[in-house]
């Protein structure tokens, strides 16, 4: 039997990148195309005193320049706080936001126009750090007036149940220990791009590099006044995303504006420093966290108290503010557990959504705390998590429902793998191991945009030439998930994966996706192509049945044919589709896919919710030189519970993509900012690690088969980044007996540690 | 053909490749000192791009064939200009006689960059620091610095001067090793230490290439010597160094050890081992490197760094002791 799901195979556009062939955004050329560039803030926090563009307008190779008064309206890509706007209106609130935007006949021509714009700033006190966006400031000082009680507090998110504080008073053994994390950003691969052109048509047509199509899609017709039905987003083949292209962007809106205004063609490509000032990465965040438990290390409450930091605007922040604690319920079971998270505004490049999505700090604070529980109740970290794990159906404390759950396997595979009984604790001073867990959402079950539509479509058809088109609105952005609605049709109808042909992420012919965020699409998208192509499995057997005269629950689809149990009946495939098709042409379903009803009805019940979890163990062994305090990470064992791989190439691809990424935050990315201006906005400074620092891998997938994926299919790329960190910072432990409460962990730090550890002990001795 | 033509405009941009040291130097007089050379162009592309280069014209030296040769040269090694650092560190001579100078080249840049990269363009790689690599537009927000056109330098507030860090890892290792280089210009063919190419200048760093010269040969003793090189950095490639040691000891005991990439230039500590301490290395560093924040990894550990590999070094000779 033909079988494309469970199989590893490469990408179904593989091929196409690898030769060049791949349209990407940058890619596309139109006749008589112009190219935008832009005028960003040279402050972080500035009042516009006045804009002079005509000297800009009278360059012969301007056509047009666009300020924020042409765009005035608020967007932002959660309805909740459309707090930003295409270009800055009154003042600035980052050093790189724009400020105006030059379209040129060539790149040259619009950069010499960018440079004849004259605009008079009035400087406002920068609020860089968090703590100071935490208390009262001047009304004028302010970066967004709508903050509550002259502070620049973005959002406030806070859950409690069952009296932690109280919990912790009783626990015999709390720890409570504080957090630095500094920001990270995706570091994808392809730069961001826009093409748009207009006319009266085809109306608006925008050919961008982003995640989600659906919500530019939105967010173009309310920022430029046009309905809906005049606009059309399509996703290219793209780069990489991580969480960095699924907001709509400002440069997105203007180079919209800009090809309406003047009628022509407009490119937008952004250079790798305008990518950095875009950020919408991971949020810096201060946290102190109490973990408390009893004698044998079970887990008696758990309260936390963070701090993130958002940069100039809202993004998905009011999302990620309830992350950082909610996603703390998992994979131990909490009965008593609250958190609290302020975001802040700071006058930075704002901070959004990041693979792994708000879960990844608090996920390093939470597994190095229970190391530290582990080490002083003297209990094996591995133990000590197995004594804890959260079981297969059940309801954590704030009412997230976990169906299938395969963390214990994660953590016994890891262990066994990398003959932790054997080696923790015992290796040479300067090597260690350390362990850590983690589980996240597969796939938000609540839309960001309340609406009563489902939250994918999938359409299939089917003509005379035998070739299924699957028609998405789900975003491939190099994670491979067109390659799984090829697999998860052609499965279903037998079919080799070479007769299913995938068209996705153009608004205007593929049905609404919500976008590659929240690790969602195998899941959903993956549900609703199941359920399609199960109709069109019913559509053929009917016909094919009335024709055949057998019955119509004996007939497979099986290795391109379409035969009854008995072997009375065996069509080709092209037959059965004659039958199919006689007397009405081609053959149209549809699937979709709505999440179930979940969560209690407090407030904020809603973050958090999904209708399944992914849960995964990592092990990683490092070696630290005591000299120097370099960190590197030698071997790195990880398992994941994907539910089931649909394309276990993929899975551990997207595995080995989190160990690496992972690897980069614990040890060497950072953004780095003097006085506001960001000083690494480029690939020599920012220090994604390099083939020689990424480590060996040991990749275990555990498939727990959830009773509501596709094929037992949930997510995978995301979930297991949570634990590659705290896995890294507890080996650092192991290996030289400091703690490193700071991210990324620089061989300053470790040695600053090793030296701090030093004088307490000589103080101690004396 | 071409004495017919009548004599050629210089046009407002150009990039010309010439195939002879002559050629190359008759064209710089042409352009008055409105020109780069370029060999790999490595280090200058990125300034281009950062808008760091304000000469107009360019002057393509890789097809001059006789800068690509490594030969020996009596008790030297002999090593063109035009090199890569690939070459250097796949030569089985410079393998076996000068480990050291492939243990330097293997620690630069990245294996695709080294292809192109070469030692005269590593030996003149520009001074670096974070206020200053950098593209136009960030440089202007934060109001340039003395190196650029403003007043002051970001790092220490003040217009006494500017403290960009040499960076060239090959310098290092070239200079413990006691290296020379052989430089063209107007004036003729002469050699130098190497040390002379570096003035202590962030902001106009080189020394010795006034008169349109161009680094023809670096020239390296053959002789056995105890080599060690240590390279601070996050990343195990990619990264310009934050502190390179090279040191060498020769079987005199005459050592010599050079630190870069923490002051204006190059650092040498030289003398006979028996005349020296741990102690004064120390001092003498200290006195040496004016090391500023002008670097991602902080100044602290920086500093603290370079006394860390002088002592490694330091015990790793005197381990029979
Ligand atoms: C990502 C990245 C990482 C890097 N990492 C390192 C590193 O770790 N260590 C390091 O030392 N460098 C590093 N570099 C800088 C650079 O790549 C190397 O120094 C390289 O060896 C420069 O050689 P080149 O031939 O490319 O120089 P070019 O860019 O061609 O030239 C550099 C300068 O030298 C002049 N020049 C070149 N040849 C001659 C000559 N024969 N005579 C006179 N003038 C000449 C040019 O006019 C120019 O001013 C890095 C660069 C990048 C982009
Ligand atoms: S050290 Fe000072 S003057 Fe020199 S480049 Fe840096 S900021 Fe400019």
């Amino acid at each position: 039997m033909t079988r494309v799901v469970g199989k590893g195979i490469p990408y179904i556009d593989a091929r196409k990148k690898a030769t060049g062939q791949a349209m990407f955004a940058d890619d596309y050329k139109f006749p008589n195309m112009l190219y935008v560039k832009f005028l960003r803030s040279p402050h972080p926090h500035a009042r516009i005193v006045s804009i002079d563009t005509s000297r800009a307008e009278a360059h012969p190779g301007v056509r047009a320049v666009a300020i924020g008064r042409d765009l005035p309206l608020g967007f932002g890509v959660l309805p909740v706080s459309p707090d930003e706007t295409a270009m800055a209106v009154e003042k600035v609130r980052y050093a790189g936001e724009i400020v105006a935007a030059v379209a040129g006949e060539t790149e040259e021509a619009a950069l010499e126009g960018v440079r004849l714009v004259e605009v008079r700033y009035e400087p406002i006190r920068a609020f860089l750090e968090p703590e100071d966006s935490l208390t009262e400031c001047a009304p004028e000082e302010q970066i967004h007036e709508h903050c509550k009680n002259g502070t620049n507090i973005h959002k406030i998110a806070s859950l409690r149940f069952n009296d932690p504080e109280a919990a912790l008073e009783e626990a015999p053994h709390v720890r409570t220990l504080k957090f630095r994390f500094a920001g990270v950003t995706h570091a994808f691969t392809e730069p961001m791009a826009t093409v748009a052109t207009w006319n009266e048509d085809d109306g608006l047509v925008v050919i961008s590099a982003t995640q989600v199509p659906h919500y530019l899609h939105r967010t173009l017709s309310k920022i430029l006044g046009l309905p809906l039905h005049r606009i059309r987003v399509i996703k290219p083949a793209l780069g990489g995303g991580f969480g960095g292209k699924s907001d709509p962007f400002p440069h997105e809106l203007i180079t919209a504006h800009l090809a309406m205004k003047t009628g022509r063609p407009v490119k937008c490509r952004f250079s790798r420093e305008e990518v950095f000032l875009n950020n919408h990465g991971r949020h810096p965040t201060d946290m102190t966290i109490s973990v408390g438990c009893d004698d044998d290390g079970k887990i008696q409450a758990l309260n936390a108290d963070i701090v993130i930091d958002g940069g100039a605007f809202g993004s998905f922040g009011v999302v990620t503010t309830y992350y950082n604690g909610v996603l703390l319920q998992g994979p131990y079971r909490i009965d008593r557990f609250g958190f609290r998270t302020r975001r802040v505004y700071t006058n930075k490049p704002q901070c959004g959504a990041m693979r792994g999505h708000g879960a990844v700090n608090p996920r390093y604070a939470m597994e190095v705390t229970l190391d530290v529980l582990a080490h002083d109740l003297r209990i094996d970290p591995c133990d000590l998590r197995l004594g804890n794990f959260l079981p297969s159906n059940t309801l954590t404390v704030g009412q997230l429902r976990i169906t299938s759950n395969g963390v214990k396997d994660c953590l016994l595979a890891v262990r066994e793998r990398s003959d932790w009984d054997r080696r923790y604790g015992k290796l040479p001073f300067g090597r260690g191991l350390g362990v850590a867990c983690g589980f996240y959402i597969s796939g938000s079950a609540l839309p960001i945009i309340w609406n009563r539509y489902p939250q994918t479509v999938v359409h299939l058809k089917l003509d005379f030439d035998g070739g299924v088109v699957v028609y998405s609105g789900a975003s491939d952005i190099g994670q491979g998930s067109d390659t799984v609605l090829a697999q998860v049709v052609a499965e279903t109808l037998g079919l080799p994966l070479e007769r299913v042909h995938v068209k996705a992420a153009d608004t205007r012919h593929t049905p609404v996706d919500l976008g590659s965020y929240s690790s969602r699409v195998t899941f959903m998208v993956g549900n609703a192509a199941l359920k399609a192509a199960e109709k069109m499995k019913a559509e053929i057997s009917r016909a094919v049945a009335r024709e055949k005269k057998v019955p119509e629950d004996t007939i497979m689809f099986t290795n391109g044919r379409v035969v009854s149990e008995d072997g009375g009946l065996d069509l080709s495939w092209d037959d059965g589709v004659e039958i199919a098709l006689a007397g009405r042409g081609a053959l149209a379903t549809s699937g979709w896919y709505i999440s179930p009803k979940l969560g209690g009805d407090f407030k904020g019940a809603g973050a958090g919710l999904s209708p399944s979890y992914s849960f995964g163990a990592f092990i990683s062994e490092v070696e630290v030189n005591p000299a120097t305090g370099h960190v590197r990470v030698v071997k790195v064992w990880g398992a994941h519970d994907c539910g089931r791989a649909l394309n276990p190439k993929a899975v551990e691809g997207q595995i080995e993509g989190c160990i690496h990424m992972g690897l980069g935050q614990a040890l060497s990315e950072e953004m780095r900012y003097n006085a506001g201006h960001l000083l690494n906005s480029n690939f020599t400074d920012y220090r994604i690690p390099t083939a020689l620092d990424t480590p060996e891998m040991d990749i275990t997938i555990v498939e727990s088969n959830d009773p509501e994926g596709p094929f037992g299919a949930k997510e995978a790329g995301e979930g297991p980044i949570h634990p590659v960190l705290p896995s890294i910072g507890n080996a650092v432990f192991d290996a030289v007996g400091v703690r490193m409460y700071e991210l990324p962990i620089t061989p300053d730090k470790v040695l600053a540690a090793l030296k701090a550890r030093k004088n307490a002990e000589q103080e101690q001795v004396s | 053909m071409k004495n017919d033509s009548p004599r050629e405009e210089i046009a407002e941009r150009s990039y010309v490749v010439v195939t002879t040291v002559e050629e190359a130097v008759a064209r710089a007089r042409e352009l008055r000192g409105d020109y780069q050379y370029v060999a790999g162009g490595t280090d200058l592309e990125v300034h281009r791009r950062q808008e760091l280069v304000a000469e107009h014209h360019v002057i393509d030296l890789t097809a001059i064939k006789e800068l690509h040769a490594i030969s020996i040269d009596g008790e030297e090694l002999s090593i063109g200009a035009l090199v890569t650092l690939d070459e250097i560190i796949s030569d089985v001579v410079v393998r076996e006689r000068v480990p050291l100078l492939a243990t330097a080249a293997r620690s630069v840049a990245t294996p695709v960059i080294r292809k192109s990269a070469t030692v005269g363009g590593n030996l003149l790689v520009k001074n670096r620091c974070t206020f200053y690599d950098q593209s136009g537009s960030w440089r202007s927000s934060i109001g340039s610095c003395l190196r650029d056109n403003g007043d002051i330098c970001q790092v220490v507030g003040t217009d006494a001067g500017c403290y960009s860090r040499n960076v060239s890892d090959m310098a290092a290792a070239f200079i413990a090793l006691g290296a020379t280089i052989v430089v063209r210009d107007q004036k003729g063919e002469k050699r130098y230490d190497l040390t002379a190419l570096y003035s202590g200048d962030g902001i106009r760093n080189h020394n010795l290439l006034e008169n349109d010269g161009i680094i023809l040969r670096v020239q390296v003793p053959i002789k056995p010597v105890a080599s060690w090189y240590r390279k601070l950095r996050l990343r195990e490639s990619l990264d310009f160094t934050s502190c390179t040691v090279a040191a060498a000891v020769d079987e005199r005991n005459y050592i010599r050890v050079c630190i870069n990439g923490v002051s204006m230039a190059p650092v040498l500590i030289e003398g006979d081992l028996a005349e020296l301490s741990l102690e004064e290395l120390h001092r003498r560093a200290r006195r040496s490197c004016q090391t500023v924040d002008n670097d991602l990894l902080p100044l602290k550990y920086r500093r603290e760094m370079i006394h860390i590999y002088l002592e490694e070094w330091w015990g790793s000779i005197h381990v029979d002791a």
